[in-house]
């Protein structure tokens, strides 16, 4: 049995890490709903794009725009959404599980994958992984993302899209169903998709729209935006998700140690206890012997 | 009266009546007014100014300061969609004017193609966010 010093030590340093775990938990618990609040706030901005996505389909056939049509795939960009930080459960390896997946299945149809990464673990995946053509690695997300941070992804893949050099862009993310489930989905943004609405032939008449500079460009515009809504809804759930999981993982481990806590002053109190029974008995023993 | 909304990837940033708003395009600042053509167009990174009622001076006019975006005119409301958008009241100078001087360095040390534009779009962003952090003081003094 160890010594009531070295159980004293244990409960001491088991307690520290509690502690850490709790105040862990209580910041992935904060983090996440702002995180959830702002994935919400963006819905608007979806629902505005896709109505004028809408009224541009009156004048032009959206599906038979660069960015729409559909081609054969040759090759596959995939943009991968993963932390910076661990101790968040299974939340980056659910979503490399899901990569590689992708990856092996693609592999088979002999069609190229190229990667876009964000976040530090999903980069030290890859780099270890052979074959693999990383496009570029974001790392330097802070747990409140700005527009500008997606920017530079949003006008890659745009790029890479109408210069043919991809054929397809998918984003791996992980979705944010409630507090204590998530999964990770894998969203086609690009060729992009627009589906006619039934109600929309109601509405104004469209003949006496101007549009500037021209419909294809206000029409590239439009599809722009409703990417980058794409792109960013899929960040903030991701980010939503891996402090749900973060926060989880935390309450669990919180446990775990009240769990060790109890029983090693259990232990102690049966140390100290057995240590004053036997003083007892040797006071008592040295007694009799004077006798 | 217009209804105009300004909504950014960050939510509704202004939603209500307003008589005058002036935008930047693609080609050009425009005006809109109650009764304005229906249009649809594309925004340009730059200053958006309101004049919530018809006598407001000048110096009372709300401004945001806007990154690219798409704008559509329909039945006496507009609609604007741009990633970004900060109401004058929310920008600090100092902090705009930092960023600059980041962006600028980032600017100078650029390697390659890809850094200098987005150095180059950094410097963009922060010469309108200072541009509308001035409009707030002229505003309060007035």
């Amino acid at each position: 049995m160890a010594s009531t010093q070295q159980l004293k030590r244990r409960i001491g340093s088991v307690k520290n890490t509690k502690q850490i775990t709790k105040a862990m938990e209580l910041v992935a618990a904060s983090k996440m709903r702002k995180a959830t609040e702002a994935a919400h706030r963006g819905r608007a901005y979806r629902q505005s794009a896709h109505s004028m996505l809408a009224r541009l389909n009156k004048v032009t056939e959206i599906n038979e725009h660069p960015l729409y049509k559909k081609r054969p795939v040759d090759q596959r960009l995939y943009i991968v959404i993963t932390s910076n930080r661990g101790l968040a459960g299974a939340y980056n390896s659910n979503v490399i599980k899901s990569l590689a997946g992708s990856i092996a299945s693609d592999k088979k149809q002999k069609i190229k994958s190229s990667v876009i990464v964000i976040g530090k673990r999903g980069a030290q995946f890859l780099n270890r992984v052979e074959g693999i053509d990383i496009v570029a690695v974001y790392d330097d997300f802070s747990d409140k993302p700005t527009a500008n941070d997606i920017r530079p992804i949003l006008n890659t893949i745009i790029d890479k899209y109408t210069a043919k050099l991809v054929d397809e862009v998918c984003i791996i993310f992980t979705e944010h169903k409630s507090n204590i489930l998530q999964t990770v989905d894998n969203l086609t943004v690009l060729p992009a998709s627009y589906e006619t609405d039934p109600d929309e032939s109601e509405g104004p008449s469209l003949s006496d729209v101007t549009f500037e500079p021209s419909v294809n460009d206000v029409l590239e515009n439009v599809t722009e935006r409703l990417l980058e809504v794409q792109i960013w809804q899929a960040l903030l759930e991701s980010i939503a998700s891996e402090q749900s999981m973060r926060m989880l993982s935390m309450k669990n481990a919180t446990d775990n140690a009240t769990e060790i806590i109890d029983d090693l002053t259990l232990e102690f109190n049966t140390a100290r206890q057995a240590k004053i029974t036997q003083e007892l008995a040797e006071i008592t023993g040295g007694a009799e012997a004077i006798k | 009266m217009i209804n105009f909304q300004l909504i950014s990837l960050d939510g509704v940033k202004f939603s209500g009546e307003a008589y005058e708003i002036i935008l930047p395009t693609m080609d050009g600042e425009i005006g809109v007014l109650p009764g304005h053509m229906p249009l649809i167009s594309v925004a340009e990174r730059g200053v958006i100014s309101i004049r919530r009622k018809q006598n407001e001076p000048d110096d009372m006019m709300e401004h945001f300061a806007i990154s690219g975006g798409a704008i559509e005119v329909s039945n006496g409301s507009l609609n604007v969609l741009v990633d970004e958008a900060d109401a004058s009241d929310d920008i600090s100078e100092e902090e705009a004017r930092e960023a600059m001087e980041r962006a600028q360095k980032l600017k100078a040390e650029a390697k390659d193609q890809v850094s200098l534009q987005q150095a180059q779009n950094l410097i963009d962003r922060s010469a309108v966010r200072i541009q509308v952090a001035g409009l707030k003081r002229r505003g309060r003094r007035g």
